[in-house]
Parts: structure tokens; C-alpha cells; sequence
């Protein structure tokens, strides 16, 4: 028994468990985005803010051009507020016009815009409850 | 067939809990007759559920359906490799699928055992029965996860999910449950060996192999879950930290650090508190992962649970785990005392400490931002943070598979490190030009992770030397100690595939994630048109159609693909339309040594298209993550061999009982 190099090991362990722990803390504070209804959104204090909202793909507002997607979608709670979203990444598969949507993106309340970078989809009818989204392989399990 | 499926169950659940009755009272008075009584008990546990799962199978095979399962997972149409992968396609199989596996490993321990009944093996089998207890009981009581309801009248056949429709979905879940129930089995014996306060070495010595098959099981499953996700789900990637991956991941990395923890537990005496609370972090994080993937709680849109007794057992599973081992450990805490203890920090084994450390940091770190942040801080993280935290850990992580092997246990002088490090610095420079080639230059800290890398390379091949050197002895030429260098210890071979495949791993990572390169282009459908990428050329030839898996139809875009103006292939990205349940996209992908290109349409088309939205993406290195998936499991498949007498005798001839690296074989013997 080594008494020295004990606190050694010690103080070493602490030292990366509490340095670790702080960057995980902040990665999360400063990247994580809130989970939210549409309806949320317009009470503004949102707005700048990473968010998570689900929502459905209005008939009709599916456009695309060189700066990618836009779209518009409804609370999932049955009010009645929209917001348009903007995303250039790969498209799920199952994205069309009326499907359930998981959106992740900064929030301008400015334009009601969602820039999104993650887009993800549920998938509609055949395959009750399992949700399907572009970067999940949940379906699977 | 239905109330045959479903009285085995049923008597399943009853065995399983007849055996943990008997096998706890045996351990407790130490008496032989019961607990043999609850090994009898374990057969008729493990009879019961094959016939379970024999109902289910031959449903599947003879499209019974009848059978509501069936109907929801299989159609007429499939073929019998797909029938087959129907029994695990949902959670009602899955969950049958598991009890069967924990029904057989727990015969397995108790036939081994009946002859030299003893506690501490009947303790872990009564660990079993209770694991398989719960599972039991989940599928008698909870309707969402019962195998045996009879279909309502008049019920279409739904067939398969379409994205289940490929060989590496129909092996991922079976391997996956074999790697939980595999790494089960530690845990089983950590709780007997903690309640029976026998702080020696047998628990380790009973259990090692299960864990390394375990973890065999488990690498193989995430790493074919990520080749689906790349070949089949075409969202471009292999790895989107989605839960149900990300859950998966975790008990591997405490498995991993397991293992490091069991071998220096059997060598040493070292790491005793950390192999207990490994094994049971690594089983509970399993639970957590089912617990993840079937409440839904974390990637529902709608934050309501509708299945709430299925909520109620998986939790009450993790709750009860988490607070009997910490319970358990406490109160032995003092008998699993290390006998040694970590002398230097110069040393491998302040080296093996800091891995485990840091993969059990990972590990927490991933299921907290995955579980807890959801739920507790109702807020969500994406990829780019799971990646901030994963990108450093695994570089650092990296460097200590490079030096470990090269310290000596306990201490090492300066001269000697110094001397060690030559060789792997040497590779690190050598790689230099393959990495300049490839263009990795434009990102300063994949470069330095690639520098890692070649170190890493150098320090196994030194490794695999230093062996040689010591196999070979004083006056002989390197080369007569090579073949003895593999051959002399099954763990220390195992250790140079595993560290070379890990290191392929991290490299491919480091390849295909930072040096990723996208483009997009609107390629309208007219003979002739191109899109462009690094060099890449697709020429537009024309549209074809056939049908698809279940009556879908689908529609080929072929493109010529020239590189420097030579055609290097045809890619023909496709679309499959469903009858019932929309369309999908399919990607394809042409290979090559240090880089994939991965084309897919960024919107389902037709032949009524008037243009396709093409995403060509290059992904170097992507193959580096195959091969060296593959390594790693060969690597666990070697140290499971089982050793030939004579090979056995001539490695103990070869490598002295003294010798540093002897510890280490002494752990594998």
C-alpha cells in the first residue's frame, strides 16, 4: 500500500470525472434544444432558440429549391398555429404532404422560420406505433 | 396452437420462479438436494420456452395467421429466411426471442454444474431465473408484449417493415440479445458471488468466457446495425446517435471495460469493486436499452405512454438492480478489497484504470444525454453534441490501446519507454504520405486523430515483436519467435486483432465523419445530363422499372460514374413505391479501397419525373469500420478457442511463468 500514489490516483480520477462532467453539462446547456409544441413557439421566448417540435406537413406548402426544402407544419395538440420550416439535409424517406414530423432547428420568430438540421418523420399508417425517422434504425427493434 | 403457446408460457414463468424459490433457499442453508431440485426446476423452465418458442416459429413457418403476431410481422409472400426473421420483427417475439436465450444459457450453467453442485453457481442461475422471471412475466401480463393472441377475424397479413427486408436486419436483433444475455451472465455471478461474500477469484474465472462471448455478440450486433442503417435506410451516414442506437452502444462500452477490469481481477487481484459495478452497470444498461427502444418514452412525439404496466416492470427491473448491487456492494465492500494496488503512473496498469474510467465516463455520458436530458430536463440533444463528446474520448482512448501494451505492469523506467515508443513513432511518420495523398490535411484535428492512429499501428506491431523477441529467447533469430508470438497466448492474440480492428474502427470513424463530402444536383431525366463530385462523373443513361420485395414498384436511375475520365461502374440509385404505405429511396453505393461514394435521390421519383434531386456523398475510409468490425470479432473468436492439450502444454513450455506478459497468460489459461 502506497499511500502517495493513492491520492495521486485520486486526485487524477477527480480531476477527469469533474472536468468531464462540466463539458457534458455545457455541451448540453449550450446545443440541446427544448422540446416543444408548435403552439409554444409564438409566445416568443423561443426565439434564437435550438427546439424540437413535432408537427404535421400541410397539403400543399412543400416547396423546394436551391437552399433546399420548405415547409409548413400544424400543432400536433389541435391548435391551430403553424410554423414554416427550412431544411437542406437528406430527406427521410417517408416525408410527404400530411405525415407527423419531428423537427430540430433554431427558432426565428422574426418570419416564423425553424432552420432545421435535423428532420425526422413518423411513419403514417402500416406500421402502427413504430416510428420511423431518416437516422433511425428503431423500426428494427 | 394459440393455448399451447400460451400455457408453456405461462408454465415458463411458473418454472422460473419454482427455481429462484429453490436455488435461493439452497444457497441460503447450503443445502445440495434443493438446489439440484432447482437445477430440474431450470430444465423444465428451458423445456417450457422452447415450446413456446417452437409455437411461434412453426406459425411463422406455416403463415398461421391466426396468430395476431404473425399477421403483424409476416405475409404470405415472404420468403422462409423472412418468415423466420418475422419471430423477432416485434416486441412481443423479441421479448420471447430473449427469455429463450436466458432459458438457455441458464441450462447450459446448471448441466454443467449438476455434478459439482455448488452456491455460487446456483446463485447465478437463480439470477437467470429471475431475469427470465420478469420476461416471463411481461409476456403473460402486459397485452402489448403477449406472443399468443389469436388475430381478429377477417385481419390482412401487414408483412414485413420493407427496411427489415435485408440479411443484416434479420441477424442484428438475435445477435444483439445474445450479446445482452451473454453479458447477463456476469452480472448473475457478480450478485451470487456478492451475496455469498466470496471476494475470491471464481466468479471471474466462471464467467470471463460468457462476457467475452457476450461482448463478441454485442459488437457484431451494433456493428450490423450500422451497416444496415448505411446500405438500407440510405439517410447517409451509418451512425445518427439516434436512442436506439446510442442505448446499444452503452453496455458495449462498459462490456469493453469489463473485460480489461476481469483480467487484471484474475491476474492481480486489481480492479475487484471496479469488475462488480461493471458488470452490473453493463446489465443494467441493457435493461435501459430495452427500456428505451419499448416504452417510447424518449422518442415518442406524443409524450403520453400508452402502455404503462410495460413501463412499470421495465423500471421496476432497473430500480430493483440498481439498488441490490449497490446495496449488495456495500455491504461487502470491505472483502472485495484489491490486494495490490496501482504503484505508478507510468504503468500499464494506471493505463487499464484510466480506459476503464474513461469508458464508463462514455458510457454514462451517452445514456445521460440520451435518457435523462429527455426526460428530466425536457430538452434533446443532436449528433454534432453526441460527436463533440465521442470525437476527443475516442482519440484519447486510442492513444491508451497505443501505449498500454508497451508500459510494464507496475512501472516503467524512462530509458526503456523511450526505446518503446521508437518503432510507433516511426509508423506514425510512415503513414504520413497516405494520409497527405487522401487530402486529410483540410481538418488539423482528424489529422492529428490519424496520427494517433499510425502510432497505434507501430505500438501493435512492437507489441506483437516484443512477444516474438521473448517467445524466440536469448540468441535466436525474431523470426523463430513469431509463430509462437500467436500462438503462445489465446488472450494476447486476441489483444493484437482486437487493438489493430479498434484501431481500423477509429480510424474509418475519423474518415468518414470528417471528411465527409456532400453535393447536390437537380440532374434532369435526359440522356446525357451529369452531376458531379470530387472527381466523380454521373452520367444520366435512363429510367427502368421492376417490381420490388411485396408487389412495390420500383424505379431505377442509372448513371455511368467515371473518375478522371475513365467509367469505374454504373449506379443506378432507385425508388421503392409501396401499394400501402408510400415510397422510399434506396441508396447505392460504389466502394473502393479509401473512399465510398454514396448516391442517393433526395426525393422518391418515377417515371413521370421530370428530375431527380441527386445527393452524391464521399465517405473516406468508410470500409476501415467494416473491416475492422470484423477484426474485433475475430479477435473475441480466437480468445473463446478452445485450446488444444498439446498447444496448451507448448504455450506454458514457451512463455515462462515469470515473465511480465506470463501474468496476463495466466489469465487466460
Amino acid at each position: 500500500m502506497n499511500k502517495k500514489s493513492r491520492t495521486r490516483l485520486l486526485i487524477a480520477t477527480g480531476v477527469i470525472v469533474v472536468v468531464f462532467v462540466i463539458g457534458v453539462v455545457f455541451l448540453v446547456q449550450k446545443q440541446g434544444a427544448y422540446y416543444r409544441q408548435v403552439s409554444d413557439l409564438t409566445t416568443g421566448q423561443y426565439d434564437g432558440k435550438n427546439v424540437k417540435v413535432g408537427g404535421k406537413v400541410l397539403d400543399g406548402t412543400i416547396n423546394r429549391d436551391a437552399s433546399g426544402v420548405h415547409f409548413t407544419i400544424q400543432d400536433l395538440t389541435g391548435k391551430p398555429e403553424t410554423v414554416k420550416v427550412t431544411y437542406s439535409g437528406q430527406m427521410p424517406n417517408t416525408f410527404n404532404s400530411g405525415v407527423d414530423v419531428v423537427v430540430i432547428g433554431k427558432y426565428a420568430s422574426t418570419g416564423g422560420v425553424i432552420s432545421a438540421d435535423q428532420l425526422q418523420t413518423k411513419c403514417p399508417s402500416k406500421y402502427k406505433g413504430q416510428a420511423s425517422s431518416a437516422p433511425t434504425p428503431s423500426a428494427a427493434q | 396452437m394459440i393455448t399451447l403457446g400460451r400455457i408453456a408460457l405461462t408454465l415458463a414463468l411458473v418454472f422460473s420462479m419454482a427455481s429462484v424459490l429453490f436455488l435461493a433457499l439452497g444457497m441460503r442453508w447450503d443445502r445440495k438436494d434443493l438446489l439440484r431440485n432447482g437445477y430440474y426446476a431450470v430444465y423444465a423452465f428451458f423445456l417450457t420456452t422452447v415450446v413456446a418458442s417452437a409455437v411461434l416459429l412453426q406459425a411463422f413457418l406455416k403463415k398461421d395467421f391466426s396468430f395476431s403476431y404473425v399477421a403483424e410481422n409476416s405475409d404470405a409472400s415472404l420468403s422462409t429466411f423472412y418468415r423466420i426473421a418475422g419471430f423477432w420483427a416485434g416486441q412481443q417475439g423479441s421479448f420471447l426471442l430473449w427469455l429463450l436465450l436466458i432459458a438457455v444459457v441458464a441450462v447450459v450453467i446448471a448441466l454443467v454444474n449438476l455434478n459439482k453442485v455448488e452456491r455460487l453457481t446456483g446463485g447465478a442461475v437463480m439470477v437467470m431465473c429471475v431475469i427470465g422471471a420478469v420476461f416471463a412475466a411481461l409476456m403473460v401480463l402486459d397485452k402489448g408484449s403477449k406472443p399468443f393472441l389469436a388475430a381478429e377475424p377477417g385481419t390482412q397479413p401487414f408483412g414485413l417493415n420493407p427496411l427489415l427486408l435485408h440479411p443484416a436486419m434479420v441477424l442484428h436483433p438475435p445477435a444483439l440479445f445474445i450479446g445482452y444475455v451473454g453479458l447477463s451472465v456476469p452480472f448473475a455471478f457478480g450478485i451470487s458471488t456478492l451475496l455469498l461474500g466470496r471476494g475470491d477469484k471464481l466468479w471471474v474465472t466462471l464467467s470471463q468466457k460468457w462476457a467475452v462471448a457476450g461482448w463478441l455478440f454485442l459488437s457484431l450486433g451494433v456493428g450490423l446495425g450500422a451497416w444496415w442503417a448505411y446500405v438500407v435506410l440510405s439517410f447517409g451516414g451509418y451512425w445518427g446517435w439516434d436512442p436506439v442506437e446510442s442505448t446499444s452502444l452503452v453496455p458495449w462500452l462498459t462490456a469493453t471495460a469489463l473485460l480489461h477490469a476481469f483480467t487484471l481481477y484474475k491476474s492481480r487481484g486489481l480492479f475487484r469493486h471496479w469488475a462488480l459495478g461493471l458488470a452490473a452497470a453493463t446489465f443494467w444498461f441493457t435493461i435501459l436499452a430495452t427500456w428505451t427502444t419499448r416504452t417510447g418514452l424518449i422518442q415518442s412525439v406524443h409524450a403520453f405512454e400508452k402502455n404503462p404496466l410495460l413501463v412499470w416492470i421495465l423500471s421496476g427491473l432497473l430500480v430493483v438492480t440498481a439498488a441490490a448491487t449497490s446495496g449488495l456492494m456495500a455491504w461487502r465492500w470491505r472483502r472485495f478489497q484489491s490486494h495490490d494496488q496501482v504503484e505508478s503512473i507510468v504503468s500499464r496498469d494506471f493505463l487499464y484504470y484510466l480506459t476503464n474510467l474513461l469508458l464508463t465516463l462514455f458510457a454514462v455520458a451517452v445514456a445521460f444525454t440520451t435518457v435523462a436530458v429527455p426526460l428530466l430536463m425536457n430538452k434533446t440533444v443532436g449528433p454534432s453534441t453526441f460527436n463533440a463528446i465521442a470525437q476527443p474520448l475516442g482519440v484519447v482512448m486510442l492513444a491508451l490501446i497505443a501505449i498500454c501494451p508497451l508500459l510494464a505492469w507496475r512501472k516503467t523506467e524512462g530509458a526503456e519507454l523511450r526505446k518503446t515508443l521508437i518503432l510507433p513513432l516511426v509508423t506514425a511518420v510512415l503513414l504520413v504520405p497516405l494520409w497527405l495523398y487522401l487530402g486529410f490535411q483540410s481538418n488539423v484535428w482528424g489529422f492529428i486523430g490519424l496520427l494517433v492512429c499510425g502510432f497505434a499501428v507501430g505500438a501493435v506491431i512492437q507489441f506483437v515483436l516484443r512477444s516474438a523477441r521473448r517467445a524466440a529467447g536469448p540468441g535466436k533469430s525474431l523470426w523463430s519467435g513469431l509463430g509462437r508470438a500467436f500462438t503462445g497466448s489465446r488472450t494476447r492474440t486476441a489483444a493484437y486483432v482486437v487493438h489493430f480492428g479498434m484501431i481500423l474502427v477509429v480510424a474509418g470513424l475519423i474518415g468518414s465523419n470528417v471528411y465527409k463530402h456532400e453535393e447536390t444536383a437537380l440532374v434532369k431525366v435526359k440522356a446525357g445530363q451529369t452531376a458531379s463530385i470530387a472527381g466523380y462523373t454521373l452520367t444520366y443513361k435512363g429510367m427502368t422499372g421492376n417490381t420490388g420485395p411485396q408487389s412495390s414498384t420500383r424505379s431505377f436511375a442509372t448513371f455511368a460514374v467515371t473518375r478522371g475520365g475513365t467509367q469505374i461502374g454504373t449506379l443506378a440509385p432507385h425508388t421503392d413505391a409501396y401499394p400501402a404505405s408510400g415510397a422510399a429511396v434506396r441508396a447505392v453505393i460504389i466502394g473502393r479501397p479509401f473512399e465510398d461514394l454514396f448516391v442517393v435521390a433526395d426525393d422518391p421519383f418515377d417515371s413521370t419525373s421530370k428530375s431527380i434531386a441527386l445527393r452524391m456523398i464521399i465517405f473516406p475510409l468508410v470500409r476501415w469500420v467494416w473491416l475492422g468490425s470484423i477484426l474485433l470479432c475475430v479477435g473475441a473468436v480466437v480468445s473463446l478457442w478452445p485450446k488444444a492439450r498439446r498447444q496448451e502444454q507448448e504455450a506454458r513450455a514457451a512463455v515462462p511463468a515469470a515473465d511480465a506478459d506470463g501474468r496476463l497468460d495466466g489469465a487466460s489459461a
